[in-house]
Formats: C-alpha cells, sequence, structure tokens
C-alpha cells in the first residue's frame, strides 16, 4: 500500500528567510512556477532540484522535504 | 550581494518575460496547427471541390510560414536566443518539462485511440478510396495529436 506521499515545508523556510517564490527560484535556478507547483503540492520535485532548492536556502534536505501520510493536510 | 539582487530581479523579469513569449507561441502553434489540419482534411475530403482552388494557392505558403516564423521569433522587442540564461532556464525548467512529458504521453493515448474511430469514419462511413483514406488519416492523426500536446500542454502549465 503506497499512501504516503512528499510533504513540504517550502513555504515556512521560504517566509523564514524573507524570500519570495521568484527568489527561490532564481536561486535554485528554475522558474517561479516550478517553486509554486512543489509548494502546492502540484509537482514531485526531482532529487536534483530538490538538492538545489536545499543548498539555496541552506537547509537540510530533510527539514524541507518529508514523508506523509497523502491524505493528512500540510 | 547589493549587486546580485538586481542582478536576480532582472533575471526573474526577464524569466518571466520569456516564460510569456513561449506559452504565446505555444498558442500561435496551435492555431496554425488547427488551421493547416482543417485545410489538409479539407482538401483531402472534397478533391473536386472549392478546397482544391485554396490549395492551388500554394505560392503563399513561404509568405505564410515568413510571417509566422517572424511572429514566433520575438515578443515586446526581445527576441528567442537559444543561448540567452532566461531562455535556457524557461527551456529546462522542471514543471515545464514535466508538463510537457504529461501532455506527450497523453497526446500519444489519445491518437492512438483515435485511429479504430477514424479508420471506421473515412474506411466505412465516407467510403474513401484507399489512398485518399491512409492521407486524411495521416492528416487527422497528425493534427489529433499535435493539437492535443500543445493544448494540454498549455491547459497544465497555466499559472
Amino acid at each position: 500500500m503506497d499512501n504516503e506521499t512528499l510533504r513540504n515545508t517550502l513555504k515556512v523556510q521560504r517566509a523564514m528567510r524573507d524570500l519570495t517564490q521568484a527568489d527561490l527560484a532564481v536561486m535554485a535556478g528554475v522558474t517561479r512556477r516550478s517553486i509554486n507547483a512543489i509548494e502546492t503540492g502540484r509537482m514531485v520535485p526531482s532529487v536534483l532540484l530538490a538538492l538545489k532548492i536545499a543548498r539555496a536556502l541552506e537547509a537540510p534536505l530533510e527539514t524541507i522535504f518529508s514523508l506523509g501520510p497523502a491524505t493528512a493536510s500540510v | 550581494m547589493t549587486y546580485i539582487v538586481p542582478m536576480n530581479q532582472q533575471l526573474e523579469d526577464s524569466t518571466e518575460l520569456f516564460l510569456r513569449f513561449s506559452r504565446r507561441n505555444m498558442f500561435i502553434l496551435l492555431v496554425v496547427v488547427l488551421l493547416l489540419g482543417a485545410a489538409a482534411l479539407a482538401v483531402m475530403l472534397t478533391p473536386s471541390g472549392r478546397s482544391w482552388r485554396i490549395a492551388s494557392q500554394a505560392a503563399l505558403l513561404p509568405v505564410a510560414i515568413a510571417i509566422i516564423a517572424a511572429t514566433l521569433s520575438s515578443y515586446r522587442g526581445r527576441s528567442w536566443n537559444p543561448d540567452a540564461p532566461e531562455v535556457k532556464l524557461v527551456m529546462n525548467d522542471e514543471w515545464r518539462r514535466t508538463n510537457m512529458l504529461r501532455a506527450s504521453r497523453t497526446a500519444l493515448i489519445v491518437v492512438l485511440v483515435a485511429q479504430w474511430p477514424l479508420a471506421l469514419l473515412f474506411g466505412f462511413y465516407m467510403s474513401l478510396p484507399s489512398p485518399r483514406q491512409a492521407s486524411a488519416m495521416a492528416a487527422s492523426s497528425l493534427t489529433l495529436g499535435l493539437a492535443t500536446l500543445l493544448a494540454l500542454f498549455l491547459f497544465l502549465d497555466r499559472e
């Protein structure tokens, strides 16, 4: 049974650093739409992009992305 | 740091501009594909009708292609330079690539599923001779596939 999904704290991490989606997008080398899609759970980022986001936020990967139940709200 | 912020702002603005540029081009391509597909089908299905006269104006095609190419290559004074960093960023964007992959998978399924109804339509219902039936199926499959790909991509990639 695959009832787990990728959850993220991207919005919180961004707010803590006073960064806009566009700022983070430039830092991670993607467009703002990619960041928005990840934040809203419409896209699961590749490992490469997840690592780039973690590097841009200077935070460990597991504080930004984690596994959680598919039905729970973030 | 004071130099990085304006540069980032500039890159953000350029990226947004090229995203809109890309979406506009996709929309123009969708319209062109639908028009060409409809024209091709009209020519194939009514060979003795008015559409043959339209097809005889094929000399105008290079002019139309030049106008379309000129329209696609610039947007608000900016040209599409594949080596520009913002264009590379847009083209390699993960969300865009994901959407293109989803759209291409769906377009392939649509084309495959449509073969049986198209064969019935052109072969049995319209009773076209074999060469015209094959041509009509090819034109309709191409139009259907490309239109599905572009329309679905534009839908998935919306804000």
